[in-house]
């Protein structure tokens, strides 16, 4: 009988030494210092939706090196759940992470956290004033949250009077101007200086995505509902030419039934337009019709994310692959040409430059 | 008398499985490990585990999905307490596993997929399962396998009545308590389990720090916090109530009526930093399944019907609150579903060598799914979603062949029919051999070839449904050993299986160039792998019997579909959540009154991208080891039974993630007291 027993024995100790194996606990920090590449540019890796692992990239275009998980490492946490957008100012990256509801501040050096706010349901984007007051956009709630980048304490809300979703922010003068995507068809305007909404501008449905050119135009992209059995309508996508002194419709340019565009983006002189529609296009804010030639061909690869270098006009675009592998990002010359590709984190979305 | 001879193994199945139940189940020795040399002729070249009542009573919290973890070779992927839990069979996707209770399919019409943490094991009295071919004699769809579920009349006449409270860490309650009574020609049985807890766990959060700054608000120092689990209460409500009766002639009637009520919150992943009371994640379950049946059995004809209806509302809210204290609904996803079902069964002993099974089923579902949270242009509210019926219906027939004691052949055909479009004929061919009548061994293999027909969802769901998709298809092969060693003081069984699928057409939701995510044929996956089960009892005087019950499992199930694009590196790799490695141990030890038990669990690393990258942290999860105990005291009087038990689970305290950002509880206890009164008390 006591060799049975034993045996048991046996295997409990077994198990009792297999309580070292599993493996989990505080992860290492790695100092980082990229105090002397004045021009890398930040990857946001959204990652997926309830899955925690969205990552900061790091990309040093003189160099063609890439670091992925810079926040993680730098700092021996994650990053969160869906990392949406990036702003710098003054030298700190400003990171929001949607669904974590959060923003955090890192030195853009070192990757270090700086600070962060907190107390926001589903932020978007953020969007600087001046030195003492930012906006950030919210997919759900009905107002825009305003705090203090230097203390970064919230110190106010802006009610966007029924519109639930805030996207991207581009200002003309004292006027923000930031369109609501989810189910509506809305640009609102709001005052600065009063953080007030006082106007709105209609286009058509689900403004997706803005941009204000060197002639102070403002550009809405709209998806057209994306599908049939969208409450918000179902028609075809249109980009828009808006005048932002006197808020007109300048043009539409209408595209087919079932496009999908997306991904609005100025070159460094802000003359040229770039958007995605399956394929990568390029237009000039001057032109008077949509290109007929891409910029980027389609090759079955669906691109996700796109933006130029301010500095270089470089234009990255993004590819997610599958959304669950880390994804790859395209680096071309303003002419087209392939300049390097990366691997970075799982779904690559949006770009920092530095 | 030989013809009567010949449905006997069945009826000695099942009274064999009755006679296991709750009132027999107190006792462990070698005599209990049902060992059946009784080749059956339904059972020709099966693959198929048997979970004994043992480990559907091991624990009145134990739902199906903490069963299954520790007494097979599915692995179980679980959110946490109370959440979620799908089963791989084989590798394969939870959609891929099909389930039924008694006859009647589990799988949701929308997903394809069984939450089995939804299955309370004590409202289960006998499970099977059916690793891949051997599937096809269930039903059609179990690329991966089938699980049957069954619930049947208690053998002990007169009333029975069992109360079982449990109090746990957390804030944990558990009742149960079912009422029995049998007679000479009706049984009744009244089952009622209802679970709460906070589930509120304190765990480190390895995922955040808290900071610490100077006067300036610069940080100075930092630390991981300790948490707890944030939003992970629930409330779980089981009721089941059942009547047989006989009325002669072979006829016997039976009426299976299960409700549940639960209301689980979602628990807020660990990289969340929202308070708990600015967001709130919950799913909310009311689901209604009833099942009558009949049953005749007469000299060489078995003859079955069965007739039932299930109905669902499931609600899942995440809502949260901006600072304002008004809650705003980000998401309201609603589903009703309506399903009337109905089966006929007929089995046809030729003689002792030839058995004829047909039998033929029909689903038809009415599915109403919408989400509520959507506005339109003009601030109104509005939904968006589908409305959809579908029947379902699946015929088979199968005829099995034994020519001589040693040799059994059989041969299966199953067709399935979804809306108006009709899945190619299912064959599966099963063989087995007796090669040693010694240690009872025994040679298996079969093969089949499978299909799946795409869920609801998949083909309407708002917005990506995809009207177009075809059925998945898979063949698999299996093959295998089973012995069994046997003496008066104990019985070792042992098997052995390897298994070689492939599935194309493989359907996966992927995002679409206009944003949202839509399901496509795209995926082919190979699965192939090892199974290995064991089980040991001995008796080793008349005090000391111990019991151990082992599986392990290699599961490679490795995508090798078309590349996406030259950078889609998923292919030749695992898939995701599927670890290669999986072992369970579970040990009983009794001394007279005393219970001991040991439960250990394995499963190597599982990766969390497709490519299986293991540069970075969050692409792996590793490998999991859990250890948990128990010790009980039986306490017998002339007039009751009592017990009291105490569990240990997490026995390490290990601290871990099963699902990325998901923290799972520490070390935590439970305190189990029962009580069986004898009704039909007699004076010794």
């Amino acid at each position: 009988m006591k060799r049975y027993v034993h045996i048991l024995l046996a295997g409990l100790w077994i198990a009792a030494t297999c309580h070292a194996c599993m493996k989990y606990g505080p992860e290492e920090e790695i100092p980082f210092d990229f105090s002397n590449d004045p021009h890398g540019v930040f990857i946001t890796n959204e990652g997926n939706f309830m899955y925690g692992n969205a990552s900061l990239s790091y990309y040093i275009p003189d160099q063609k090196e890439i670091e992925n998980e810079v926040f993680s490492r730098a700092n021996g946490i994650s990053l969160g759940d869906v990392a949406q957008s990036m702003n710098i100012r003054d030298g700190s990256g400003y990171i929001v992470v949607n669904n974590s509801g959060i923003v955090f501040v890192i030195d853009v050096n070192t990757f270090k956290i700086e600070g962060y706010v907190s107390g926001l349901l589903s932020p978007r984007y953020i969007h600087f004033i001046n030195d003492s007051k930012a906006y950030i956009t919210d997919l759900y709630a009905s107002r825009i949250t305003v705090f203090n980048p230097r203390t970064l304490e919230i110190t106010g809300h802006i009610p966007t009077e029924g519109h639930r979703s805030t996207e991207q922010m581009v200002q003309f003068d004292q006027y923000v101007f930031t369109n609501c995507w989810a189910y509506d068809n809305k640009i609102l305007v709001i005052d600065a200086e009063k953080d007030q909404l006082i106007d709105s501008i209609e286009v058509g449905i689900q403004p997706v995505s803005i941009a204000i050119d060197k002639y102070d135009k403002l550009w809405v992209l709209t998806d057209g509902g994306g599908y049939s059995g969208n409450p918000a309508g179902y028609t075809a996508p249109s980009l828009y030419r808006i005048d932002a002194a006197s808020r007109k419709i300048e043009q539409e340019f209408t595209f087919n039934l079932g496009d999908a565009p997306s991904e609005l983006a100025l070159n460094g002189k802000k003359d040229t337009l770039y958007f995605i529609n399956k394929s990568v296009w390029r237009m000039d804010v001057t032109d008077r019709q949509l290109p007929q030639t891409p910029f980027l061909q389609y090759n079955g690869t669906l691109y996700y994310g796109l933006a130029v270098d301010p500095f270089s006009s470089e234009v990255y675009v993004a590819d997610a692959i599958d959304y669950v592998q880390p994804g790859v990002v395209y680096r071309f010359t303003p002419e087209a040409r392939p300049l390097d590709t990366l691997r970075t984190g799982i779904t690559p979305g949006t770009f920092c430059f530095k | 008398m030989k013809k009567k001879l010949l449905l006997l193994p069945l009826i000695c199945l099942s009274s064999a499985a009755s006679a296991q139940q709750d009132s027999v189940l107190r006792t462990l020795d070698a005599g209990e490990v049902m060992v059946k040399s009784q080749r059956l002729l339904k059972d020709i070249g099966v693959q198929k585990t048997s979970l004994d009542t043992f480990s559907l009573r091991e624990n009145v919290t134990n739902s199906l999905a903490d069963v299954l973890s520790q007494n097979s070779s599915i692995f179980i992927k679980s959110y946490g307490r109370a959440t979620m839990a799908t089963a791989s069979f084989r590798g394969t996707a939870p959609s891929h596993t099909q389930v039924t209770w008694n006859g009647m399919k589990l799988n949701s019409p929308m997903l394809g997929m069984v939450d089995f943490s939804m299955i309370p094991s004590y409202f289960i009295d006998n499970a099977n399962l059916y690793h891949g071919a051997s599937s096809t004699g269930v039903t059609g769809g179990g690329l991966g396998g089938a699980v049957t579920l069954g619930t049947q009349a208690i053998q002990d006449n007169g009333f029975g009545l069992r109360y079982i409270q449990g109090i746990s860490s957390y804030s944990t309650f558990d009742e149960f308590l079912r009422l029995t009574y049998g007679g000479r020609k009706w049984q009744s049985s009244t089952r009622l389990y209802y679970a709460s807890s906070d589930n509120d766990f304190k765990y480190t959060n390895y995922r955040k720090k808290i900071f610490e700054t100077d006067e300036n608000g610069k940080i100075t120092g930092s630390s991981y916090p300790t948490e707890r689990n944030k939003n992970g209460a629930y409330k779980d409500l089981h009721v089941l109530q059942e009547i047989y009766g006989q009325t002669g002639n072979g006829n016997r009637w039976g009426l299976s009526v299960w409700y549940l009520n639960s209301t689980r919150g979602v628990p807020m992943l660990n990289v969340n930093y929202k308070d708990e009371d600015q967001s709130k994640n919950e799913q909310k379950e009311r689901t209604l399944r009833a099942v009558a049946t009949w049953d005749r059995l007469s000299e060489k004809l078995k003859l079955a019907g069965k007739a039932g209806y299930t109905y669902t509302d499931m609600r899942y809210i995440y809502s949260g609150d901006a600072g304002d204290h008004q809650p705003i609904e980000m998401i309201h996803s609603q589903s009703y579903v309506h399903t009337a079902f109905a089966r006929f069964d007929t089995e046809y002993y030729l003689n002792k060598k030839w058995l004829f099974i047909v039998n033929i089923s029909a689903n038809q579902h009415f599915v109403k799914s919408m989400d509520r949270a959507v506005q339109t242009v003009i601030g109104d509210k509005s939904i968006i979603g589908y409305d959809k019926a579908r029947l379902e219906m699946s015929g088979f027939a199968s005829v099995k062949y034994r020519p001589t004691e040693r040799l059994g052949i059989a041969l299966n055909l199953r067709e399935e029919l979804y809306g108006n479009r009709m899945t190619p004929v299912i064959p599966g061919g099963f063989i087995d051999y007796l090669v040693s009548e010694k240690g009872n061994v025994v040679l298996k293999a079969s093969i089949a070839r499978n299909y799946r027909y795409p869920t609801l969802n998949d083909l309407y769901f708002m917005p990506g449904g995809n009207d177009t998709l075809r059925t998945e298809k898979g063949y698999t092969y299996d093959g295998g050993v089973e012995f069994t060693l046997k003496n008066d003081r104990m019985t070792f069984r042992g098997e052995i299986s390897a298994y070689d699928s492939h599935i194309r057409d493989w359907i996966v939701w992927l995002p679409t160039f206009k944003g949202f995510w839509s399901p496509v044929n795209v995926k082919k996956v190979h699965s192939y792998g090892l199974e290995i089960k064991g089980r040991y009892a001995a008796d080793f005087s008349d005090a000391w019997h111990l019991m151990l019950d082992g599986n392990f499992a290699i599961t490679h199930s490795v995508n090798h579909g078309d590349p996406i694009n030259w950078a889609d590196e998923s292919i030749g790799k695992q898939l995701v959540y599927i670890p290669v490695y999986s072992a369970a141990v579970s040990g009983k030890l009794r001394w007279k009154s005393w219970l001991f038990g040991w439960k250990w669990n394995y499963y190597s690393e599982r990766f969390t991208t497709s490519s299986n990258e293991t540069a970075t942290k969050i692409g792996v999860l590793p490998a999991y080891y859990m250890n948990d105990i128990s010790l009980e005291k039986r306490f017998s009087f002339p007039w009751a039974d009592f017990s009291a038990k105490i569990n240990v689970n997490n026995l390490f305290n290990e601290e871990y993630e099963s699902v990325l950002s998901r923290p799972m509880a520490g070390r935590n206890f439970g305190l189990f007291l029962e009580i069986i009164p004898r009704f039909r008390y007699r004076q010794p």
